[in-house]
């Protein structure tokens, strides 16, 4: 019903391609307020922000934007019992929630290829992954990705997820060794801290940390994926040579069980101090930020405020490098595992603005998106005001330092960007395809102009020794994405119980395994197993099917 | 003293029972002043009540009290089956009496010292510093709490110095010691907060009691106990019933910021629960049921403790 | 109760000389106990933010800086919602007292029939709560006060707890005070406020400061009922927004900033304790202002006089 509703609407509309444009803009002047929700925190734009000037000058369109303060499910949940829905819905983590119980509408009644060849061109790379089946077998989209549909080759300059990371001076001081395996990295590590117990104030060194704090636990249960030589699928392993894509939980595996017997090694020779296993995050980046840990596995942006103050101090030397390891091969058969911890670019499936079922002008906010998608209004959003905000040179997109320090500032971004409104709207990624400026970054933060013309001399010579351009360089290139994207991406939401009896159960016996006499691991370690595996079975079953459905979609849609 | 005046009015309020109207008019001004609150009450507190029966329902917001499917006891079930809850219930009445024991003692305890101060200037200094820290955000708190009790924080580097421990304490690592140091933070946040309300009770006794007994020679101490504490004996107990009645509520923050996975089992609060498994994985009927077995309990308290003070005579809340 | 007061002269002169000294010395030891926490705090919020991060800040600011103080307070939005904080605290303050007071003054008073009943049914409400969405449905469905300023004020205007407060405090005031006025031909409504209401200052003055404070810092409402509307925002819903702001950006921000100048950058950590500055002065304000209130035996006094 609602189809040929909106498919006699459509036909309405462009029954005359040519007569219609008019009355569209005529309609676009009728300004109107939308009023939109963020599922994460953020300020309110300025008044006089100029992005949002020219949007109501272009659209006739403000917003009245309402950002996230306390939990999300808790305040989602309280907007699908009043149905108290916003215009412009990004229901952060858990737009699923959204989406099972009908607050969005299918934007595909207002995407098409003919109707919006911009918007269409964007997804349709992916169209595989973001078009799902409801429960009649329509096709339906709720959501447009609001990151991960890019433009051309896949931009890695650095890491930015899971690694282990180590202290540059530690691979200076080993004569800036490759350093591959668990072995090598925990052999050097103790290697440097019996040379060096302290640093030049006399503060002892830590060697290796491991954040343990809420969800931030992903320090301690994740890294065995990784070593067994897979980019992070969350908590689980997949095969993906496998034809069924065999699925697992890793934790309770006999693989699992040398990582964790190695760090109860290094605890007892303190290289890990147990402190670690109680420390909060302000802790955690204290102690980063003062360049006494040496070593530790987390995600990149984790610990981003360490990295500023590091360089702010001018400690470069105490900065770090994401190293991608993998099990040394005799705690594998003898295996050689080769290392991906770098994944293809996904799609942000399920992140971003749908349109809610309130929402009395769907068909002008898509219009509105389509128009967006140009590369000015592209330019616009990611690089503000050609003059202003930035220059061209021969070709190249340029900030000055002054530029570039605005986009850290945010105040002025309050004034200068439209960041509520363009953060969870499709947008253009990657490298700029076409025109005089084809060959540039959409993102500021890509332009190799801007990552690598202020790089301190201290990396610069460091990258020298090895003979990289860039840091990223350390760790293998991106890995083909497998079909089924990322395992962490997938919803569990009908095992949560047993997810999180499964996710307790590592918490507390994870940190006494690594303090506990060696003499007792083993038992332990059984005692373990025993545990979890109840709760890791059905989360094990569950995912595995979720993997393979994922993966048969895509496959088929291919 | 009390006693026989209170009888003689309950006798006058009871003599005119079959004109019970009657009585309800003439004192209609009194109902004039009782009334709109009660209403009030009726309304916010009573009015949304309909959402315990969700208690024994699969409830989802989107299909509403009507639509969602009864299930009966099983979310009690549920919730009683399970280990954890079980510890929390534990652990919030540990911690809660552990509260309740060392805030009341030290706030009454901080308000007596306050009124044996003299110097004006003094007394509202020490008021207005000791009251402070109840503005601070627990996160504040706790970030400074965890530094103060680390391995190699000043009280471990203080009892290593006086030579009391040769062997750091693992403050924030032991489950035992869990308890207790939500009991002392509490103390420390709150101490001079809690004493506003007994020196304001302390306003009302009559100074020419204590003119009267330094007139009979009677020490410090003699005032204290003999005047001091029994003018602020009815406020102490209408707030030891009403706390007993909180007992079932532990807090939350202080909880949830100071735990690690090595005291979990230990800290883990009844509202951390339901936060966990009912408000974060949309189990609304599980929420509800635990916080529907927590107002039984409390109730239950609050008449236990309203009995037994009855029958010592003492002030009543209800 | 009446027992004699029999403590040897010696013992008393000994007590009286000693005790207050110690007695000083304790509540000093105290006021740095419970001080440092508060001088620590305002120290992060002048400290540079970068700096900041690596802890050990004692009761001074190792880099002293304002940038949290400038990030924050250069947003007008800010003296807008400090101006929705203070006139719902003023309101809800007077309102409450109104209201509390009468309730506890009519529940006090052992003839009144439906004492029992209405303080059963009142006491209740501190032990019974609905639940999130069906409190969430009566505001903002049944009663439409939902991206409104009423839903600051018509949800908070009585608390059972400082009804119980007060009703404590007259209950210990002599009942002679109320018959006698009663012999003068008042009725209840002119003994509450003409002899009982002008007696309860000092609890008055406990209970404004407990509602008062409780108003201020209340960011739960504007979070459930006004998130869309930014002109209704509460100073400490605005304060708490930039905090998750900042931390969030914190993770989301690209370490391409490598060597340029991140000094002047505000961080969490500073941030958070700024706005405890900005939050927390205000309303310290009021206390000083209401202790005098707080004076052994003004009560009776009054009466004599």
């Amino acid at each position: 019903m609602k189809k040929i509703l909106a498919a006699a609407l459509a036909l309405a509309m462009v029954s005359s391609p040519l007569a219609s444009i008019p009355a569209m803009a005529e309609e676009a002047q009728e300004p109107i307020t939308l009023t939109v929700f963020r599922g994460d925190p953020g300020d309110q734009p300025a008044d006089d922000n100029k992005i949002y000037k020219k949007i109501e000058e272009e659209f006739g369109v403000t917003f009245e934007f309402e950002f996230l303060a306390g939990d999300l499910d808790e305040k989602l949940g309280m907007m699908i019992a009043g149905e108290d829905y916003p215009d412009l819905f990004d229901g952060g983590n858990s737009a699923d929630l959204l989406i099972q119980n009908g607050a969005l509408i299918n934007l595909l009644d207002y995407v098409s290829p003919e109707k919006t060849p911009r918007l269409w061109a964007h997804i349709e790379p992916q169209k595989a992954r973001l078009i799902e089946k409801d429960e009649d077998g329509n096709d339906v989209l709720y959501i447009i990705p609001n990151y991960g549909l890019a433009d051309g080759e896949q931009i890695v300059n650095q890491v930015n997820g899971p690694a282990f990371f180590i202290q540059k001076q530690v691979l200076e001081w080993g004569g800036y060794p490759e350093i591959h395996t668990l072995n090598e990295y925990f052999d050097l590590l103790d290697a440097f801290i019996e040379a060096n117990p302290t640093d030049e104030n006399g503060t002892p060194y830590v060697g290796f940390d491991i954040l343990c704090e809420d969800w931030r636990h992903f320090c301690l249960i994740n890294p065995v994926q990784h070593l067994m030589g897979r980019p992070n699928d969350g908590e689980v392993l997949v095969d993906v040579n496998s034809e069924d894509f065999h699925t697992e939980t890793f934790i309770d595996k006999p693989y699992a069980k040398p990582y964790y017997k190695k760090l109860n090694e290094e605890f007892h020779k303190g290289l890990i101090s147990k402190d670690t296993f109680v420390m909060n995050y302000d802790q955690y980046i204290a102690a980063l930020s003062s360049g006494t840990v040496l070593g530790m596995f987390d995600q990149t942006w984790d610990f981003n405020n360490a990295t500023f103050a590091l360089q702010d101090a001018k400690m470069y030397k105490n900065t770090y490098v994401a190293l991608g390891l993998v099990y040394d091969p005799e705690y594998v058969d003898g295996k050689e595992i080769e290392e991906h911890y770098v994944n293809g670019s996904l799609p942000n499936v399920r992140r971003g603005f749908g349109i809610s079922v309130n929402c009395e002008c769907p068909e002008r906010i898509v219009a509105m998106w389509e128009e967006m998608m140009s590369d000015e209004w592209q330019l616009l959003f990611n690089w503000g005001v050609e003059g202003e905000d930035y220059y061209i040179e021969d070709g190249r997109l340029m900030m000055t330092k002054e530029q570039y320090e605005n986009t850290q500032n945010n105040n002025w971004k309050l004034h200068n960007k439209a960041l509520a409104f363009t953060e969870s709207s499709p947008k253009k990624q990657g490298y700029i395809m076409e025109g005089d400026l084809a060959g540039n970054c959409w993102e500021v933060g890509n332009q190799p102009e801007i990552v690598f013309g202020q790089m301190n001399d201290y990396d610069k010579e460091f990258l020298e020794h090895y003979g990289y351009q860039k840091f990223a360089d350390f760790v293998n290139p991106p890995i083909e994405l497998a079909p089924y994207g990322e395992a962490w991406q997938i919803d569990y939401s009908p095992v949560d119980i047993d997810h999180q009896d499964f996710l307790d159960i590592q918490d507390k016996y994870l940190p006494e395994l690594i303090m506990c006499d060696p003499e007792e691991f083993d038992a332990l370690w059984d005692e373990f197993v025993e545990e979890i595996t109840p709760s890791a079975t059905v989360f094990g079953e569950f995912m595995w099917e979720a993997v393979q459905k994922e993966a048969a979609k895509v496959l088929e849609n291919e | 003293m009390s006693r026989p005046a209170a009888n003689t009015i309950n006798a006058g309020a009871g003599h005119p029972k079959k004109g019970f109207f009657q009585t309800l008019c003439k004192q209609w001004q009194l109902v004039i002043m009782a009334v709109p609150m009660l209403l009030y009450v009726l309304l916010f507190n009573y009015g949304p009540m309909w959402g315990w029966i969700t208690a024994f329902q699969d409830y989802t917001p989107k299909k509403g009290i009507t639509g969602s499917k009864f299930v009966g006891w099983d979310n009690f079930k549920w919730l009683f089956g399970r280990r954890d809850f079980l510890e929390s219930i534990r652990n919030t009445l540990a911690m809660s009496v552990i509260n309740l024991v060392l805030g009341t003692v030290t706030s009454i305890l901080l308000a007596i010292l306050l009124n044996e101060v003299r110097k004006t200037m003094f007394k509202r200094t020490v008021q207005t510093v000791t009251y402070l820290p109840h503005f601070l955000s627990m996160v504040i708190v706790v970030g400074m709490a965890q530094n103060i009790f680390a391995s190699n924080g000043p009280i471990n580097q203080l009892l290593q110095g006086i030579g009391l421990i040769k062997q750091p304490i693992f403050f924030l690592g032991e489950e035992k010691l869990f308890w207790w140091l939500v009991g002392v933070i509490n103390v420390w946040k709150e101490v001079g907060w809690n004493t506003i309300i007994y020196i304001s009770a302390m306003t009302a006794i009559d100074p020419s009691l204590y003119e009267a007994a330094e007139i009979d020679g009677a020490g410090r101490f003699a005032r204290i106990r003999y005047i001091t504490l029994p003018g602020i004996r009815s406020t102490f107990v209408i707030l030891l019933i009403m706390n007993i009645g909180h007992l079932m509520e532990a807090g939350f923050e202080l909880q949830y910021l100071l735990q690690s996975s090595l005291t979990t089992d230990y800290a883990q609060t009844i509202d951390i629960f339901v936060l966990k498994y009912g408000i974060s994985k949309q189990q609304y009927g599980v929420a509800t049921a635990a916080g529907m077995f927590k107002s039984v309990v409390a109730i239950i308290l609050l008449f236990a403790a309203n009995t037994i003070a009855k029958k010592l005579d003492e002030n009543t809340l209800i | 109760m009446n027992r004699g007061f029999v403590t040897p002269k010696e013992n008393r002169i000994h007590h009286d000389r000693v005790f207050p000294v110690v007695n000083a010395i304790f509540l000093i030891l105290l006021m740095f106990i419970t001080l440092y926490p508060v001088l620590n705090t305002v120290a992060y919020s002048f400290n540079d933010g970068t700096d900041a991060l690596r802890g050990n800040i004692g009761l001074w600011p190792r880099v002293f800086s304002l940038e949290s103080y400038k990030s924050i307070l250069s947003d007008k939005a800010v003296y807008t919602a400090a101006w929705i904080s203070a006139s719902k605290t003023v309101l809800i303050t007077l309102l409450n007292l109104f209201w509390t007071s009468m309730l506890a003054y009519a529940l006090s008073r052992k003839e009144f029939v439906l004492r029992k009943f209405i303080t059963v049914i009142v006491v209740l409400t501190m032990y019974i709560n609905a639940g999130l969405i069906p409190n969430y449905l009566l505001i903002s469905k049944t009663l439409h006060l939902s991206n409104s300023y009423l839903v600051y004020i018509i949800p908070t205007m009585f608390s059972c707890f400082n009804m119980i407060v007060i009703r404590t405090y007259i209950s210990g005031l002599p009942d002679a005070l109320i018959e006698s006025a009663k012999i003068d031909g008042a009725g209840d409504w002119r003994a509450f406020w003409q002899i009982i209401f002008p007696l309860c200052k000092p609890v008055l003055a406990t209970v404004a400061l407990f509602v008062a404070v409780g108003s201020w810092n209340s960011w739960f409402d504007t979070y459930l009922y006004n998130g869309g509307k930014k002109n209704l925002y509460s100073l400490q819903y605005l304060l708490k927004m930039k905090l998750a702001t900042t931390q969030a950006s914190a993770n989301a921000a690209k370490a391409t900033a490598e060597a340029l100048s991140t000094s002047g950058m505000t961080t969490p950590i500073t941030i958070r304790c700024a706005i405890t500055v900005i939050a927390t002065v205000p309303i310290l304000v009021v206390y000083p202002f209401l202790q005098k209130y707080f004076v052994t035996g003004m009560a009776l006094g009054s009466v004599k006089g």
